[in-house]
């Protein structure tokens, strides 16, 4: 980029984003409309997709109300939303569940519906929002939120912590894939982020633990917004030599 | 199925829009069909058609006109 925009200026390209209707979602949203990007807000609550859809200014942006357990809808959404906003610039899959449960009692069930949410949806999109149809001709960049729980074990996390560590992997394998058209692919591990869904897994814990795992953040917890913000730079297309990075934003959780 | 929905169907393989792919279209025109493209190719005419590649066939599709010949060739193309 020659000129005097920003590396982080999206200059008015289309990014998908789901999750978006709180957390982590709704917050790299918000950030990413703060630097030039439209958004498509994903998410199965339409009032609280709308609530996210308030927070974004004049930006332009669409809604689209998903079940992404639905796997079998996802293509379909993506071709139709190509049709009505033009090509795609990227994505990022925020959406993510987390179900705390010792080994024990971790059906095949209870990891099979985390691995449809955190992994496989976003694996579909990524299929779909990457046809040469559908994205950009001069590439793009697609954002998985990973979690340092794809790298270090947590007790009753063994799913969660299944689908993050795949997340890394597989997007090491599109990054490589898709480098000849120059989409970038990437992940984020956020540490212990207070948003709802980490209330609630943390609601599980004893106090002393809940605790611990705050004294283990070097530089304490994270907000949402210390996410966005790495996120909105790996997606950035300025940033354009980065790819298949695993980029940990953690507070120095895993550095130790 | 006939010419045109074959035309159609290998568009959509290589992510084409419809119309772009016709019976003269070569490989190198395509910008879809690279390595990978190939790849999909092949798991396309084994799911959709239950066509298996031998590795001459495989080497032989050089145009769109290769891939309608096998489409014929395994019974899958009405001519018109």
């Amino acid at each position: 980029m020659g000129d005097s925009r920003s590396f982080l200026d999206f200059s008015g390209q289309w990014v998908v984003v789901t999750g978006a209707s709180s957390g982590l979602g709704r917050a790299i949203a918000v950030e990413l409309a703060r630097h030039g990007a439209r958004v498509v807000l994903v998410g199965r609550n339409e009032g609280r997709l709308s609530e996210t859809a308030s927070q974004l200014g004049n930006a332009d942006h669409r809604v689209l109300v998903l079940d992404l357990a639905r796997h079998d809808a996802i293509a379909a959404e993506v071709i139709r939303l190509r049709q009505d906003v033009g090509p795609l610039y990227g994505m990022c899959h925020a959406a993510g569940i987390v179900e705390t449960r010792p080994l024990a009692t971790n059906t095949i069930g209870v990891v099979q519906a985390q691995l449809n949410v955190n992994l496989l949806a976003g694996l579909e999109l990524a299929r779909t929002v990457c046809r040469r149809d559908v994205m950009m001709s001069d590439g793009g960049s697609l954002l998985f939120v990973s979690s340092v729980y794809g790298r270090v074990g947590m007790p009753g996390q063994t799913g969660y912590c299944a689908t993050k560590g795949a997340i890394a992997s597989a997007v090491r394998a599109m990054a490589i894939e898709l480098a000849r058209r120059r989409i970038r692919v990437n992940c984020i591990s956020p540490g212990l982020v207070l948003t709802e869904m980490t209330k609630q897994s943390l609601g599980v814990l004893s106090p002393e633990h809940v605790e611990k795992l705050k004294a283990a953040h070097p530089l304490g917890i994270g907000e949402p917004e210390d996410v966005a913000r790495a996120a909105v730079f790996l997606l950035a297309p300025g940033t354009r030599w980065i790819t298949g990075a695993d980029l940990a934003v953690d507070g120095g959780f895993t550095a130790q | 199925m006939n010419t045109h929905d074959a035309l159609t169907w290998i568009a959509e393989v290589f992510e084409e829009p419809p119309g772009q792919i016709t019976i003269e279209t070569k490989r190198e025109q395509i910008l879809g069909w690279d390595s990978l493209g190939t790849l999909s190719l092949i798991a396309g005419l084994d799911e959709r058609f239950d066509i298996h590649l031998s590795e001459k066939d495989i080497d032989g599709m050089q145009r769109v006109s290769d891939i309608l010949d096998i489409l014929r060739r395994n019974g899958k193309l009405e001519d018109a």
